[in-house]
């Protein structure tokens, strides 16, 4: 995250804003900042969106391949988290500046999909015990500006939702089974990302949390926590970040706003991903 | 304006891929046709006429024709016919034909370059308006269906004004209901071309599978495999893919050239043949073991015309005992059976048709002249008059239930036994491009009267003061070589050898260069020549005739008196050559006691010069092999040969033997240097010592050992085998060594090792074929290597591309042994109408000794026949026993081995008019039963007016030995 | 897909252009807030976005700081699911790191260094679609992006890639044609001043045909000039436009 400089006086304000349900921008605690999101942009991708939150940016592309499976699971379907930081977003990403970011993002979303009612993984499985789709999820982030977690997560569930597996039939032969990929565009299935969480971060500042922490919010908080809700309000990851130290209490008070902001979410951005497919019209993307 | 086309694609490792391609459409593409009112854009050159005349029933108005995919594929003899214009092929058409069929593709394009034919191609996928998303649920081929009923709409509505209509011609049912409820004109092709004026295209019309008519008949062959399972069977191993090459002894076996394998599969019966035709990519399986067979050591004799039942009988008996027969184990050879084909190499075929028994009947039977060909039924109204005549047709198909495959007629050629008519079969049956130079060619020759200009004085050297002459055969009107030698003041000799500079005037890329390529040589028939560059090139501006200024390239050697080169020079020149002998000329003059002229002693220099280098060449272990070499003295009226005459060598032939092979080293070697990846060069391989059993055991008969380890040792042990009272014996060896050799190819450096460039035969490290521009194209790369190499002309892309240097070399090689065999059927020809009004008894040898015959060879007219031992209807069991270990035939008391001396009478078989065969019967020794009573000895001696000789070529396979032909043949 | 030609009988390339025809460019400027500058650029399905940070104190070590000029620093990245099979590291690889040298090479020739001493300027570049012409697309777009910037410039940056098939030169490549295995010559020129900034040639070309194959190339290049100098006024007159009714309103 880009450093942000922050005066005393901006860290009082904030603090004491919080308390009264008011943010520097005008939201309250619970609120989300304006969010954009559109799919289908990149044309050589199964699956791709893009997420705009207030001036965080990120880009997501779904890659689907025919491999074998894990030896652990051999009926269900792989997915893989891949997070680049552009050098976009700020100088210090040039080179492998943004390595530890995203190997700490990409453990929580693997995390958050980890379990298994998340995605419908037996689906992917294509020959059981042999080979499945393995889903390359790509995440490129543009520009930071905070709620990093938030975003991406809400991309790679918009991407799952625009991806299109291509359907695959299998023929018997002496020799083995043959898989043929149908080359047909209009043949294949989406995925079912009703059960995906999208990721929440609860900030906590002061002895107040604020959910989608601006920069300037995220540097006045000392301790935060990530999890991963569902449509239904199933928490499938949590972790706890930061320096400071929180007390039972105000996690569950977190765990419990997560919760509703998680649910309330889920279901907006269904229904603005539906709408958006209904229109059907072509991806403007940064044009816009 | 863009769209993206997008389909999936399924990599080789199993990925998955998204392709993903932009798709730009535009507006601006004419329709091509002149009565356009729209604002299309104004061409130079309408390929559309403006009023087509309409010629059908069925559209009585002026319209164009829109076929499809299957209907180009399937009907291209129709479409090719000249009445057949004004007709449009859409973009996705000539697209989807590219990847179904080169030879047609090939076809569609010429047509389409043709202005005559009034051809356009419409790109349709590329217009706004005619351009078409495949839709959900949509096959391809229903989205290319739709894509062409929208192009035909789109260019009625174009021309709607114009008054022309725009028919759709398709045999699909389902594109037809379409269209027409879409409110287009759309017919299949047979209604449309039944509707025409000219009926002789019904007769062209090709039998789609599909309709493959009622034979009722069992089902005779196994089905073939579809192509996905195919590929699976490849790339499991379990099925081999390869060419098919039907045996040209026997016409129901063959071998299969598997690729990545050296050995041959062995496939043999009908049945097991399993419809596939010679020269198709087949897949096969092997049989198991103990089903392995073996090619019947018998020579198959041609089947007479039987009524179609009756021969398919006897065929699958016949195959029934051949599998029945159990092959020693010894002697089988892994043995498969076809299971599919790949694809077709299908081309068109010249013959005859069989004479029917009823007349009436619109089905018959076409017997081509090539062997390895099955007869084809095919459906034609013009029996009778087609009945003498040599006409050509093409495969359309061959279904399950049929004995022979379905074709069409395309077009007739002319009388059989008619001269021309022969010739014409020959060059199509051996794929010989004899059309004459189109416009395009003819554009790229200089124009006349043509001059030496100041420029290309100062970029040549100007050796106009050296004497130099050719020497050539008699009536020789492309001259390409002329040598000189003159003493210098340091005793030793300069000697020059001058090229024909080809190269200058056939500049690369262009048609005339592209024509050239293709043709690949000269070709000699026995009565025709067939140019491969046009006549003003070969007979007059490149040709080095004497007393004109020429343009030659020179290779000018510094050599001692014994033959020594000291010095090599390269050069473009100018030369004036001061006379043009025949060999005879320059003998007489070389003999000439009293003749000091500066050119005959020139001539005088070369020639002791010459019997140096041979001597040199021979220790060296180059090999002379030998052939039989006649002339045949022609009738100067009716052009029929009244007699034939062996050819006489003369030093001089030796002589300019020698100093071309020179030349030919000296520019390999240079080329080689400067261009060690992509020379042409002419190799040799060196023949594997299993090819010479026969010439080992041969010699071993008569007590002479043949040691065949090197070049070197081949030819001292041939040297050594005479027999003093036989001298026939010698010649006769090496006739049968020449047969053992390897052929010799051309091919380009880059792609052998240097250890793999040696010329066998003339025991060179490296070779290259320089001094015969205007007959061979080889020769003219060469130039152009050796051009830029002395820096006297500027490269190309293409003459520093490996593979494409490789690419012109297999054509090259394809082109020369096809020129080779039509050489050789045209001698056949005309030794045939030679023989047509006698009988004669000749001198022979035997040569081989096979199972059922005895191969003769006889010298006098260097002919080889085959005295047939069984009796013709082999009711009689044969009277001569067969010994295969020891190769004799024997009969009561006359034993008859290899060598020995027979005679023969000759006559000429006319039971079949297509292969009319010279028959031989055995007159001595006499074998009671069996031999014939020798014919009275009236030969007609007629008037010999000589005015073509045409001599007969042996059967050699390499070119080495002495070169026959109106043009000397370098090696 | 071997056998494909590249230019048909009609003179049709297989997506449907002209030999000397462009394919279909969009951008925008001014993407990002965070950067200094920043566009996006779209040629055909090659889709690219530059940004620009600076000029800077120098970040890391102070030595690398040039004490009359300004220090451009670059970095071209590719996206994972940029390419047909994905891609597995972004950048770090030879083909980026060479790319990288290139642009710094392209940008030096042409920013006013001498402006800025003892500063550092960051153009960063990814990839986001790549169907050919990467290199082209990258140096419009960072071309774009230093204009967003304001950073001073002799001149536009304009490249374009250019082969040769059939006897005829063909411009503004796609992945297909890059890969077909022609000869393929890349350069980058200052439009105005007809200078050439970068240039770049692979596999073999008859050198007969060289200096046609960079003629239309230049042209190629000046016509794309063309297409982003019309769009960038018209913004910048409208937006001035728009500015003044502010000010005036």
């Amino acid at each position: 995250m880009a450093d942000v400089n922050l005066s005393e006086a901006e860290k009082t304000f904030i603090l004491h804003s919080v308390q009264d349900n008011f943010r520097d921008d005008g939201r309250s605690c619970e609120d989300f900042r304006h969010m954009e999101i559109e799919t289908g942009l990149i044309s050589n991708t199964n699956g791709s969106a893009r997420v705009r939150l207030a001036s965080t940016d990120v880009l997501v592309g779904v890659k689907v391949q025919l491999s074998p499976v894990d030896p652990e699971n051999p009926e269900v379907g792989r997915m893989e988290f891949f997070l680049d930081c552009s050098a976009n977003a700020t100088p210090e990403f040039e080179g492998r500046g943004g390595e530890e970011l995203a190997s700490e993002i990409t453990a929580l979303l693997t995390r958050a999909y980890g379990c298994p009612s998340t995605m419908d993984y037996p689906s992917l499985c294509v020959l059981p015990g042999q080979q499945c789709w393995l889903l390359y999820v790509d995440i490129l982030l543009l520009e930071c500006g905070g709620n990093l977690f938030d975003a991406m997560s809400l991309a790679v569930k918009a991407a799952l939702f625009n991806t299109k597996v291509p359907n695959v039939t299998m023929t018997k032969d002496e020799g083995g089974i043959e898989l043929d990929v149908s080359d047909d565009p209009y043949d294949f299935k989406r995925l079912d990302v009703t059960g995906a969480p999208l990721v929440v971060t609860v900030n906590k500042i002061g002895h107040f949390h604020v959910v989608d922490a601006s920069e300037k919010e995220e540097a006045c908080s000392l301790a935060r926590i990530m999890l991963g809700v569902t449509q239904t309000g199933t928490i499938t990851a949590m972790k706890k970040e930061g320096s400071g130290s929180l007390d039972a209490d105000s996690i569950s008070d977190m765990m419990e706003s997560a919760k509703k902001v998680g649910v309330l979410l889920n279901k907006s951005l269904l229904k603005a991903l539906g709408e958006e497919e209904e229109q059907g019209t072509e991806a403007v993307g940064f044009l816009r | 304006m863009l769209t993206n086309k997008v389909f999936i694609k399924k990599t080789k490792s199993g990925g998955v891929m998204k392709i993903v391609r932009e798709h730009y459409l535009r507006d601006d593409i004419s329709c091509g046709s002149p009565a356009c009112d729209k604002d299309c854009e104004a061409l130079d050159r309408y390929p559309l006429e403006e009023k087509p005349i309409s010629d059908s029933k069925l559209v009585p108005v002026p319209h164009y024709i829109v076929p499809d995919t299957n209907v180009v594929l399937h009907q291209i003899d129709i479409l090719e016919d000249p009445s057949v214009k004004n007709v449009i092929i859409l973009q996705i058409v000539l697209d989807e034909i590219r990847h179904r069929s080169a030879p047609i593709y090939k076809r569609v394009k010429d047509m389409l370059c043709n202005s005559a034919k009034c051809f356009y191609t419409y790109c349709n996928e590329f217009n706004m308006h005619t351009y078409v998303e495949r839709k959900p649920k949509e096959s391809a081929n229903d989205r290319n269906d739709r894509a062409i009923r929208k192009a035909v709409g789109w260019y009625a509505d174009h021309l709607i004004k114009a008054g022309i209509e725009v028919v759709l011609l398709t045999n699909d049912a389902d594109n037809r209901k379409q269209a027409v409820a879409e409110d287009l004109m759309a017919f299949t092709v047979h209604d449309y071309v039944k509707s025409l004026s000219n009926q002789s295209l019904i007769d062209r019309l090709a039998n789609p599978l599909n309709q493959s008519s009622d034979f009722g008949g069992k089902t005779l062959f196994p089905e073939h495999l579809g192509l996905a399972e195919i590929q699976k069977g490849i790339r499991s191993g379990k099925y081999l893919q390869g060419t098919l090459l039907i045996s040209r002894e026997n016409y129901l076996e063959a071998n299969v050239s598997v690729r990545d394998q050296e050995n041959m599969v062995f496939v043999q019966g009908l049945y097991n043949l399993n419809r596939a035709v010679n020269d198709d990519n087949v897949v096969i399986e092997m049989l198991p073991e103990a089903e392995w067979s073996c090619p019947s050591s018998m020579v198959m004799r041609e089947d007479d015309a039987k009524d179609e039942e009756d021969e398919a009988n006897e065929s699958m008996t016949d195959t029934e005992t051949l599998i029945r027969n159990k092959v020693p184990k010894e002697l089988r050879q892994p043995t498969g059976h076809v299971v599919g084909i790949i694809k077709r190499n299908w081309r068109q075929y010249c013959g005859i048709l069989q004479p029917s028994v009823i007349m009436e009947r619109t089905r018959h039977l076409f017997i081509p002249a090539e062997k390895r060909i099955p007869k084809i039924r095919i459906e034609t109204r013009q029996a009778q008059t087609l009945m003498s005549k040599r006409i050509i047709v093409a495969i359309d198909s061959w279904p399950r239930n049929s004995r022979y495959p379905l074709g069409h007629f395309v077009r007739c050629l002319g009388e059989v036994g008619d001269k021309d008519t022969e010739n014409e079969v020959l060059l199509l049956e051996h794929d010989v491009p004899h059309a004459n130079f189109s416009e395009a060619v003819l554009s790229f020759l200089p124009k006349m009267p043509w001059t030496i200009t100041e420029e290309e004085e100062k970029r040549r050297r100007d050796l106009r003061h050296l004497d130099i002459c050719s020497v050539d055969p008699p009536g020789c009107t492309d001259i390409d070589d002329a040598l000189h030698c003159r003493e210098l003041e340091n005793g030793n000799y300069e000697v020059g050898v001058h090229i024909a500079d080809v190269s200058h005037f056939i500049r690369p890329g262009n048609a005339l260069d592209q024509e050239a390529a293709n043709r690949g040589t000269t070709v000699y028939l026995t009565d025709k020549r067939i140019d491969m560059v046009p006549d003003l090139l070969s007979s007059n501006l490149c040709s080095l005739r004497c007393d004109v200024f020429r343009f030659a390239f020179s290779v000018i050697w510094e050599m001692t008196k014994d033959a020594d080169i000291v010095k090599t020079d390269f050069t473009k020149s100018i030369i004036l050559s001061k006379a043009s002998l025949t060999y005879a000329q320059a003998q007489i003059r070389i003999d000439d006691q009293n003749d000091h002229g500066n050119l005959t002693k020139s001539l005088r220099g070369l020639n002791s010069l010459a019997k140096i280098l041979k001597k040199k060449r021979l220790d060296n272990g180059a090999l002379s092999l030998a052939s039989t070499e006649v002339r045949f003295h022609v009738d100067s009226e009716t052009h029929d040969p009244i007699d034939v005459q062996t050819k006489e060598l003369r030093e001089t032939n030796s002589m300019v033997e020698e100093f071309m092979l020179l030349a030919n080293v000296a520019v390999a070697e240079k080329i080689l240097h400067e261009f060690p990846d992509n020379a042409l060069l002419r190799r040799h391989p060196s023949p594997p010592s299993s090819n010479f059993g026969p010439v080992i055991k041969a010699a071993e008969s008569k007590g002479f050992e043949i040691d065949v380890s090197s070049g070197k040792a081949l030819a001292d042990s041939l040297d050594k085998a005479v027999v003093p009272e036989n001298p026939y014996f010698n010649i006769m060896l090496r006739i049968m060594t020449t047969r053992c050799m390897m052929q010799a190819v051309y091919f380009c450096s880059g792609m052998l090792q240097p250890s793999d460039y040696m010329h066998y035969g003339l025991a060179a490290p490296v070779y290259t074929h320089f001094t015969s521009p205007i007959r061979r194209y080889s020769d003219i790369i060469a130039h152009r290597l050796l051009a830029v190499s002395i820096g006297a002309d500027s490269s190309y892309q293409d003459l520093l591309d490996k593979s494409k240097i490789q690419k012109v070399c297999n054509n090259l090689n394809f082109r020369h042994k096809m020129a080779q065999y039509a050489g050789r059927a045209s001698v056949n020809l005309h030794t045939h109408l030679f023989f047509k009004k006698r009988i004669q008894d000749e001198e022979g040898y035997v040569l081989f000794v096979r199972k059922n015959a005895l191969q003769v060879l006889i010298p006098k007219y260097g002919l080889e026949g085959t005295v047939f031992l069984n009796d013709e209807n082999k009711k009689s069991s044969s009277i001569f026993v067969y010994n295969e270990e020891e190769s004799t035939q024997t009969a009561g008391d006359v034993i008859f081995h290899v060598f020995d001396p027979v005679i023969v009478q000759l006559s000429i078989d006319r039971s079949n008019v297509q292969h009319m065969k010279l028959s031989l019967k055995l007159v001595k020794p006499q074998v009671p039963g069996f031999s014939v009573p020798s014919a009275s000895e009236s030969s007609e001696q007629q008037e010999m007016d000589t005015s073509s000789g045409t001599s007969l070529s042996s059967k050699s396979n390499a070119d080495v030995g002495k070169p026959p032909q109106k043009k000397k043949k370098k090696r | 897909m071997a056998g494909m030609e590249l230019l048909s009988d009609q003179g049709f390339r297989m997506d449907g252009r002209k030999s000397n025809e462009l394919r279909r460019i969009r951008f925008k400027k001014g993407v990002f807030n965070q950067a200094d500058g920043s566009a996006y650029l779209e040629q055909g399905n090659t889709k690219v976005l530059a940004a620009v940070y600076g000029p800077h104190e120098i970040r890391g070590s102070k030595s690398k700081a040039l004490h009359d000029r300004v220090l451009i620093n670059c970095q071209y990245s590719m996206a994972t699911f940029s390419t047909q099979d994905r891609k597995r590291r972004p950048r770090g690889d030879r083909k980026s790191q060479e790319m990288t040298s290139h642009l710094k090479q392209t940008f030096d020739a042409v920013v006013l260094t001498e402006l800025y001493p003892k500063t550092q300027l960051d153009i960063y570049v990814e990839v986001l679609q790549s169907d050919g012409g990467n290199y082209c697309a990258s140096v419009n777009a960072a071309t774009l992006a230093l204009m967003d910037a304001g950073i001073p410039m002799k001149d536009y940056v304009i490249a374009c890639a250019g082969s040769f098939t059939r006897e005829t030169p063909i411009i503004d490549i796609n992945h297909l044609e890059e890969s077909s295995g022609g000869a393929e010559v890349i350069m980058a020129i200052l439009p105005r001043c007809d200078q050439i900034v970068f240039l770049e040639m692979n596999s073999r070309l008859h050198e007969d045909h060289l200096s046609a194959v960079m003629d239309h190339v230049m042209a190629g290049c000046k016509d794309i000039f063309n297409v982003l100098n019309q769009q960038v006024r018209e913004e910048l007159v409208r937006r001035t436009v728009q500015d003044s009714l502010v000010d005036s309103g």
